[in-house]
């Protein structure tokens, strides 16, 4: 079968389920299929073991992080209908207007949040540890806006827990890889300090934020960040008791990248999903 | 300067003896990012000046060194 064939539109169309959620077509799908391998040469360069990580996160262990103060509008909660709601269910009531009971479990926003939970009371060692996993990942949006905002999303990231040289020389080389990697993919990217978007934009962590940028993106002519490179300090290593041997909590730092973000930014670059596939197949080699 | 150590040992109970006057508050978390507006305050209170965050870096913040030499010298 010819590679043409398999990406080619199917005849029916593939409808949007609801806002923010799209079902890839082929071509979009060998586009996310073959930038993630290729977003996956960071982890080898680093030597950074693949891992799954969890499907669903704790809220108990996301509040320790500090999640919900920072972030109380992007969760997605995981709920289940009441026992009291099943027989009804069952009858055909609408699903929609049904009382839903928390679990105790929300969706990831992250790719990080559960290795990072997962490596909680460990030591990595004075030298450190690197793991790289892809997850899909979830935040309520006010608006969605095709591939650039989806509510759930494809997020590969490459985690370092150690020194704090470790960290910053971590984020140094995940940088290099992202320029390196969009000059193959003919992508013109632009590094800048970012936010985080806080949902206390004027409180303590935003402001301190604003005067030393702990998180830096790369984004497309149109504004569309794909990737970035962030340094959390000692914070995680703090609250999950998580220790770089004699050096004391360690210092974790991650490369992101938000893979549909940047089969968006390869059709913005090169015109149509057909032609993006075949700069990616020419990166590729 | 003691009401700022006695603030860094407050939020940082687990620290061991004095800070060092180059010691990298900021990176090191000893000023966590939840608690730097307080931070702040507490610099405006001993001063008497009040701190404009547009006109200062994250360096005059870094060290005990710098943010006497930034913000306490006329009251010493």
């Amino acid at each position: 079968m010819s590679t043409a064939s398999t990406t080619a539109m199917p005849e029916t169309g593939l409808k949007s389920p609801g806002p923010g959620l799209v079902t890839l077509d082929p071509a979009l799908t060998a586009l996310l299929r073959g930038l993630d391998d290729l977003l996956t040469g960071l982890a080898a360069r680093l030597a950074a073991p693949e891992v799954v990580g969890p499907p669903l996160l704790p809220a108990e262990g996301l509040a320790r992080l500090d999640y919900f103060r920072n972030f109380p509008h992007l969760g997605v909660s995981a709920g289940r209908f009441t026992s009291e709601s099943l027989d009804g269910l069952a009858a055909g009531e609408p699903a929609t207007d049904l009382p839903l009971r928390p679990t105790g479990y929300l969706l990831p926003s992250a790719t990080c949040y559960g290795l990072l939970l997962s490596l909680e009371g460990e030591d990595v060692g004075e030298t450190g540890l690197r793991l790289s996993a892809a997850g899909r990942c979830f935040r309520n949006e006010n608006h969605y806006d095709g591939l650039r905002r989806l509510w759930g999303f494809h997020m590969r990231e490459v985690l370092y827990l150690g020194s704090k040289e470790g960290a910053a020389q971590h984020l140094d080389q995940g940088a290099d890889f992202v320029q390196e990697l969009a000059d193959r993919l003919g992508l013109t990217l632009t590094r800048a300090a970012a936010d985080d978007p806080f949902y206390d934009k004027g409180g303590s962590r935003a402001r301190l934020m604003a005067l030393d940028p702990v998180k830096h993106e790369f984004s497309a002519p149109d504004g569309t960040a794909i990737a970035s490179v962030n340094r959390h300090r000692n914070f995680f290593g703090e609250r999950l008791d998580i220790r770089a041997g004699d050096q004391g909590p360690a210092y974790s730092a991650c490369v992101a990248f938000g893979v549909e973000r940047w089969v968006h930014a390869m059709i913005l670059a090169h015109g149509t999903a057909e032609r993006a596939l075949d700069r990616l197949r020419a990166a590729r080699g | 300067m003691e009401r700022i150590a006695a603030w860094l040992h407050e939020k940082n109970p687990g620290l061991d003896g004095p800070i060092a006057p180059d010691e990298d508050l900021i990176e090191a978390r000893l000023i966590d990012s939840m608690d730097f507006l307080e931070f702040i305050d507490l610099l405006e209170d001993i001063s008497g000046d009040s701190i404009d965050l547009q006109e200062v870096t994250i360096d005059d913040f870094r060290t005990l060194d710098r943010v006497r030499q930034r913000f306490l010298s006329a009251t010493g």
